[in-house]
């Protein structure tokens, strides 16, 4: 390879791997913390439907 | 006679809500996009020069091209999320304080959890470029440690959270160290210019940004907006879903002692 060309772009490949692994563990944290909070919501929420159904025996038992 | 006013409070499951998944499918299209930018659209930044010359892309290069600045495009917009995610858990925290309603101390914790996210992923993103740039993973430069402080005090806010139980004196002091967090940002944003002698690069004091490379950063920072928004949004909403089974929970146990 041409010696300039290659002085260039000498800092293209070692940069390479910092560069990648800024974007993955940047989107890997977000993804992550995304896919947590809509678990999260989705137990929460089939808790919610449970509970409100007891609820409603209860109250009707007791009335 | 003087009526007060009721205190509007935030509530889940209100227009925000609606529009949030939908802004956090803006936010991934714009960083998609912006990262494509970063790559194909955006030029190379030169770092030191070489012994000669060459013709790339019709333009005649005597520097090196670095790589390693692309980082930038995503590093500042998810530090500008971080310091806005502050803001509103501040803003909470100031609203909790006057009306010690505990909905505003919930809002903060969700908005200080966004704010640790983004704290983190800066953290992550600008110590890769460190170590590539500089050679070393830490280094104590007035900015890095006005930071990493600033990531601390938003881990005190939990560790502190943690440590009380009674909800009010807990979100009292709470309030308190998210209020001092704030106060951390303008020193962090400002000191790279108040220390001259600061080597964490300045692009406004350096002669601002080409357009193709303001372009990206601007995608960039608006696919990160929405972004932090939407996982405002989706994570308060988990939190009033998560009380109102605690709430249900503790009315069943009433009903059945009764």
């Amino acid at each position: 390879m041409n010696p300039v060309l290659a002085d260039i772009y000498s800092t293209i490949l070692p940069s390479a791997p910092f560069v990648i692994a800024a974007y993955a563990l940047l989107w890997v944290a977000l993804l992550v913390f995304v896919l947590m909070i809509m678990r999260g919501i989705k137990k929460s929420e089939a808790q919610v439907v449970v509970l409100e159904e007891a609820l409603e025996d209860l109250k009707e038992k007791q009335a | 006679m003087t009526d007060k006013k009721p205190c509007k409070l935030p509530e889940a499951g209100q227009w925000p809500d609606r529009i949030a998944p939908w802004v956090l499918l803006c936010g991934i299209a714009l960083s998609t996009a912006g990262f494509l930018m970063a790559f194909l659209f955006a030029g190379p930044v030169s770092g030191a020069s070489v012994d000669g010359v060459e013709l790339i892309g019709g333009q005649m290069i005597s520097n090196k091209l670095l790589i390693s600045q692309k980082i930038f495009y995503f590093h500042m917009p998810v530090a500008i999320v971080s310091f806005v995610a502050l803001a509103f858990g501040a803003y909470y925290c100031v609203r909790f304080l006057i009306t010690k309603n505990q909905r505003f101390d919930t809002c903060a914790r969700v908005a200080f959890e966004i704010a640790l996210l983004f704290v983190v992923a800066t953290m992550i993103t600008g110590d890769l470029w460190t170590r590539f740039e500089w050679g070393v993973w830490w280094t104590w430069e007035p900015r890095l440690t006005t930071y990493l402080i600033l990531m601390l005090i938003v881990i005190a806010y939990f560790v502190l959270r943690n440590a009380i139980e009674e909800p009010e004196r807990r979100a009292t002091y709470a309030a308190v160290i998210g209020i001092i967090a704030f106060v951390d940002v303008p020193i962090c944003y400002m000191v790279t210019r108040l220390i001259p002698s600061s080597i964490h690069p300045v692009v406004l004091r350096e002669g601002g940004m080409s357009g193709d490379m303001a372009a990206t950063l601007v995608v960039c920072l608006l696919g990160m907006l929405c972004v932090g928004f939407a996982l405002y949004r989706l994570r308060f909403r988990q939190v009033r879903v998560t009380e109102r089974v605690e709430a249900l929970k503790q009315s069943i146990e009433e009903m059945e002692e009764r």
